[in-house]
C-alpha cells in the first residue's frame, strides 16, 4: 500500500496542485506591476530585456561595458506608500543611480525604482496595462501620443532635459574615421538604433539634415548601406561601439560625455544639422502615489537634479 | 566442429574452460546465473575479447591470442540466437530473415528472396512474412530469430536461454526445429539453459559451469543432482 | 450491512472527487498554455493579417528565419548524430566534461551565449581577430544567426540522441554484427530506424528553439532587416511601432510551429500506429 497512487492520494495531490495554481494566478492578477514582454513564439525564447525587475541595466548590455560610470543594480521595489516606480528612457541608465540616490537623500525615506528600456518598449507596456507612477520619455512624439491617449496627468508633463546626437567611435578607431564624410567609406560598419527608438528617429533626421546641408544624397545612401545593425535601445548601440565590433555608432551626447575618459572618440554634429531630443517627465494617471511622484518630479526639475543630469552630459531643461 | 579454449578474468572469478563440439552435436551449457555461460558464447561469437583464447571452427582458426589472430564478429559466420530473440522490430519477418544474406553482399536479389522464403517455410512462419517483427508473439519471434541465424549458412549455432520466455508449446516447436536443422546441416550447436528438462530433451551432451570452470561434463541423463564444487544445484 | 453500504458510498465519492480534481488540473494547464496564444489571434482581424503579411519586412523576416533554422537543423543532425553515436558507444578521458558542455547552453541565458560568441568570433574576438585579418567577417552576418541558433539549440538534439543510443538494447546491434553487418550497415539499418522516432522529436525541439532564438541573435548577429532580422527580432521591434506587424509575425510563428509539430506527429503515427 505504501507508495501506490490510490485514487484518494491522487485526489489529494490534484487538489493541492489546483490550489497552488489558483493562488499563483490570483497573485498574478493582483500584481500591481505587470510588465508585458511582447509575444514571441510558441517555442522558448528568452528576450534579452528585463521584464519585471527594476534594475539599472538595459536590454542588450549584458556585458559590463564602460558606457556609464556605474551600472550597479538598484534594489528592486514594488510601488508602495514610500516607493515609486519610474519608467525611464534607457539613455538615462548611466545617470539613474545618482538620481535615485539624490532623490532618496532629498526626500527620505522615499525611494524610486527605475525601469529602464527603450521608450518605445515602455510606451507599449504602459498601453498594455503596466503600472508606473512616473514616465520619462526620450521622445516628444511618444509623450504626445500617451497624453492624447489619456495616460498622463497632462499638467504634470514637463521638459526634463535635452540631448543632441553624436557619433562615437571605438577608442582605437579601427576604420580611421576622421570626419562625418568618412562614414560613407566602403567597409565601414555603423550601428544605430532602430527607427522605433527615439534616438533612432533622431539619427535618421540628423543624417537627412547632413545630406541636405553639407554632404550629398550619395553620402547618405552610402552611410545607410554601412549600417550593420539596428539596435533596440540607445545603450545597446554604445555597447557595440565600446566592444569594437562596429566602427561608429550614433548615440546621445550624454553617453559620450558620461563615459570614462578614453572609452570613445567622438565626432560632434553641428547644432544646425542636429536633432534636439527633448526628454519629458510626467506623472501617470494610474499612479497610486501621486504625492511622492510629484516630489520626484520636482526633484528632477530642481537644480540638484538638473545638476546631476548635466554631469552626465544632458543639457538642462531651462 | 568447434574447438575452443578460453581464459578470461571476470569480476568474481576467472573463466577457464575448453569446449569441443562435433558437427551435428548439441552441447547444452548449464550453470547458475553468473557462472560465465553467456560470456563464453560472446567470446566465441567475437563480441567480447578474451584474455587468452584459441578458437577454431572447422579447422579454421578464428581466434589465437598468441599468434595474434582475431577474426571480427562480422566474419565468423556464427548463428547466434539470444534470449529475447532480438528480432529487428521495425523490419518485416522477411527482411529480418534476409538481413544476414543482404549484409554479406554479392548475392543476387532473387537468390536472397528464394532463400528467405525457403527458411520462412521451414520455420512455419511463411504466413507472417509481411508482418512487422515487433508485433509477433515470443514463440514466433524466436522462430524468426532461428530462421535468420540459419539463413546465413552458419558453421556453428549458439542459443542463449532461447526457451526461457516461451510457453510450453512454442518451446517444443523451437526445440524440434533446432534439432532437425542442426542434424540436417551437420553443424555444431551450443545451447545455454538453466533448466534440467531442456538439457535432457535437446542435448546430446551437457556441460556444467561453476564459477567459470567446467565442473561436470557428460550425457544429460547422467547429470548429478548437485554441484560438487559449490552445491549450487541443490 | 449498513457499514458496508457506507463504505461503498465513501469510495464512490472519493472517486468522483478524484475525477473532478483531475479535470480541473487538466483544464487549468491547458488553458494556461492555450489562452495567451488564442489572445494573439483575437487581437487582429483576418483582413489586417492578410494585409500586413505582404509587408516586405514580414516577408524578409520569414525568409531569414526559415532559411537559417533549416540550415541549423541540417548541421545539427548531420554532425550531431555521429557525434552522439560515438559519444554513447565509447568511453574516453574527459567524457564527463564533454557531457557537461553539451548541457551548458540549456542553462545559459541566451544573451550570455550571444556575448560569448561575440567575444570569440567578433571582430576583436579571440579567434575573430584572425578571421578579420583574412577579411572574413562573422558577426552581423546571416552566418552569425545560424551560429547563434546552433549554439543554443543543439543541446536539445544531442542530449536526446545520446540518450537514445545509450538506451537501445545492445543485443540488436550485436545480433546484426553476428549476421555479418558492418558497423555502418548496423547503424543505418538497425540503430537509426529504431531510434528514429526519438531523434525526430529531438529535431523538432531543436527547430523550435532555433526558430525562437532572440537574445544570442541580437547580441552576436545584430538586427538588420534582410540580413539578420529573424522573426522574433522583427516581433520585438515591430511591437513597438506597429502592433499589427508584431501580431502578424507572432501568428506566423505560431502557425509554423504548430504545423511542424502536427506534421511530425502524423508521420510518426503512420509509421508506428501502436506508438
Amino acid at each position: 500500500m505504501n507508495g501506490r497512487l490510490t485514487p484518494k492520494r491522487f485526489a489529494l495531490i490534484s487538489m493541492i496542485f489546483a490550489l497552488i495554481l489558483a493562488a499563483a494566478l490570483f497573485a498574478g492578477c493582483t500584481q500591481s506591476t505587470t510588465s508585458t514582454t511582447p509575444a514571441t513564439t510558441a517555442a522558448t525564447a528568452a528576450p534579452a530585456t528585463p521584464d519585471t525587475t527594476y534594475v539599472a541595466t538595459t536590454a542588450a548590455t549584458a556585458a559590463q561595458t564602460t558606457v556609464a560610470k556605474t551600472a550597479t543594480p538598484v534594489p528592486t521595489y514594488t510601488s508602495s506608500e514610500t516607493n515609486i516606480v519610474s519608467f525611464t528612457a534607457a539613455s538615462l541608465s548611466g545617470v539613474s543611480p545618482a538620481l535615485g540616490a539624490g532623490f532618496n537623500s532629498a526626500y527620505p525615506p522615499h525611494k524610486v525604482a527605475f525601469n529602464l528600456d527603450g521608450t518605445q518598449a515602455l510606451k507599449t507596456q504602459v498601453e498594455n496595462g503596466a503600472y508606473s507612477d512616473v514616465f520619462i520619455s526620450a521622445s516628444n512624439s511618444y509623450t504626445n501620443t500617451l497624453k492624447s491617449e489619456g495616460y498622463f496627468v497632462n499638467d504634470s508633463v514637463k521638459t526634463l532635459c535635452t540631448n543632441y546626437v553624436i557619433v562615437i567611435l571605438p577608442a582605437s578607431n579601427p576604420a580611421n574615421i576622421q570626419s562625418l564624410s568618412d562614414l560613407a567609406k566602403p567597409n565601414v560598419k555603423i550601428a544605430m538604433a532602430a527607427n522605433t527608438v527615439p534616438v533612432g528617429t533622431a539619427t535618421a533626421a540628423v543624417i537627412n539634415n547632413l545630406a541636405n546641408s553639407t554632404y550629398s544624397q550619395a553620402w547618405k545612401n552610402a552611410t545607410m548601406a554601412n549600417v550593420v545593425t539596428y539596435e533596440t535601445s540607445e545603450p545597446a548601440v554604445a555597447t557595440k561601439v565600446s566592444l569594437g565590433e562596429v566602427d561608429a555608432g550614433f548615440v546621445y551626447q550624454s553617453t559620450s560625455t558620461a563615459a570614462a575618459a578614453g572609452t570613445y572618440k567622438s565626432i560632434t554634429i553641428a547644432q544646425k544639422d542636429n536633432y534636439l531630443q527633448t526628454y519629458t517627465i510626467g506623472i501617470l494617471q494610474e499612479s497610486k502615489n501621486k504625492a511622492i511622484a510629484t516630489d520626484f518630479e520636482n526633484y528632477m526639475l530642481s537644480s540638484a537634479g538638473q545638476q546631476i543630469l548635466k554631469q552626465y552630459g544632458f543639457t538642462p531643461a531651462a | 566442429m568447434l574447438e575452443a579454449q578460453i581464459i578470461k578474468k571476470l569480476r568474481d572469478y576467472s573463466l577457464d574452460l575448453s569446449l569441443t563440439v562435433r558437427p551435428g552435436e548439441i552441447l547444452v551449457l548449464m550453470g547458475i546465473n553468473g557462472s560465465g555461460k553467456s560470456t563464453t558464447l560472446n567470446i566465441i561469437a567475437g563480441l567480447t575479447e578474451p584474455d587468452l583464447a584459441v578458437i577454431s571452427l572447422n579447422g579454421e582458426c578464428i581466434c589465437h591470442s598468441q599468434a595474434g589472430t582475431y577474426v571480427p564478429a562480422e566474419e565468423r559466420r556464427i548463428g547466434y540466437v539470444l534470449q529475447n530473440s532480438a528480432v529487428f522490430p521495425h523490419m518485416t519477418v522477411r527482411d529480418n530473415v534476409a538481413f544476414g544474406l543482404r549484409a554479406r553482399g554479392g548475392i543476387p536479389r532473387q537468390e536472397i528472396a528464394k532463400q528467405a522464403a525457403r527458411w520462412m517455410e521451414q520455420m512455419h512462419i511463411a504466413d507472417l512474412a509481411e508482418v512487422r517483427a515487433g508485433n509477433l508473439s515470443g514463440g514466433q519471434k524466436q522462430r524468426v530469430a532461428l530462421a535468420r541465424a540459419l539463413a546465413i549458412g552458419p558453421r556453428l549455432l549458439m542459443m542463449d536461454e532461447p526457451f526461457t520466455a516461451l510457453d510450453t508449446e512454442s518451446t517444443q516447436t523451437v526445440k524440434d526445429l533446432t534439432r532437425r536443422f542442426v542434424k540436417a546441416m551437420q553443424i555444431p550447436c551450443i545451447v545455454v539453459t538453466h533448466r534440467l528438462t531442456d538439457s535432457t530433451e535437446i542435448g546430446d551432451r551437457a556441460c556444467v559451469l561453476c564459477n567459470g570452470k567446467k565442473e561436470w561434463e557428460g550425457v544429460p541423463s547422467e547429470m548429478p543432482g548437485f554441484c560438487s564444487v559449490c552445491h549450487c544445484r541443490d | 450491512m449498513i457499514a458496508i453500504a457506507k463504505r461503498f458510498r465513501q469510495d464512490k465519492t472519493r472517486r468522483k472527487l478524484a475525477y473532478l480534481a483531475a479535470g480541473i488540473l487538466i483544464a487549468a494547464v491547458t488553458l494556461y498554455l492555450a489562452l495567451p496564444i488564442l489572445a494573439i489571434f483575437l487581437r487582429i482581424t483576418p483582413e489586417q493579417f492578410f494585409t500586413t503579411i505582404q509587408n516586405p519586412q514580414v516577408i524578409s523576416a520569414l525568409w531569414i528565419s526559415l532559411f537559417t533554422t533549416c540550415i541549423t537543423l541540417v548541421v545539427v543532425i548531420a554532425v550531431g548524430t555521429p557525434f552522439a553515436y560515438f559519444h554513447s558507444r565509447y568511453s574516453y578521458p574527459g567524457k564527463v566534461i564533454v557531457d557537461t558542455f553539451i548541457d551548458l547552453p540549456l542553462v545559459l541565458p541566451p544573451a550570455v551565449a550571444g556575448v560569448a560568441l561575440l567575444m570569440l568570433y567578433g571582430r576583436v574576438g579571440l579567434l575573430g581577430q584572425y578571421f578579420n585579418m583574412l577579411g572574413i567577417q562573422i558577426a552581423f552576418t546571416t552566418l552569425a544567426v545560424i551560429m547563434a541558433q546552433i549554439f543554443v539549440a543543439s543541446p536539445f538534439y544531442l542530449r536526446q540522441a545520446k540518450s537514445l543510443f545509450e538506451q537501445i538494447d545492445p543485443a540488436y546491434e550485436q545480433t546484426a554484427r553476428t549476421l555479418g553487418a558492418s558497423p555502418l550497415r548496423t547503424l543505418v539499418s538497425v540503430t537509426l530506424p529504431m531510434t528514429a522516432s526519438g531523434l525526430v522529436s529531438g529535431a523538432v525541439m531543436t527547430f523550435g528553439r532555433a526558430l525562437g532564438e532572440f537574445g544570442a541573435t541580437i547580441m552576436f548577429a545584430g538586427n538588420l532587416p534582410g540580413v539578420t532580422q529573424t522573426m522574433p527580432l522583427a516581433v520585438y521591434v515591430g511591437m513597438e511601432s506597429n502592433l499589427f506587424l508584431g501580431l502578424t509575425i507572432s501568428i506566423l510563428l505560431v502557425i509554423i510551429s504548430f504545423a511542424i509539430m502536427l506534421a511530425v506527429r502524423l508521420i510518426q503515427k503512420r509509421e508506428d500506429p501502436h506508438a
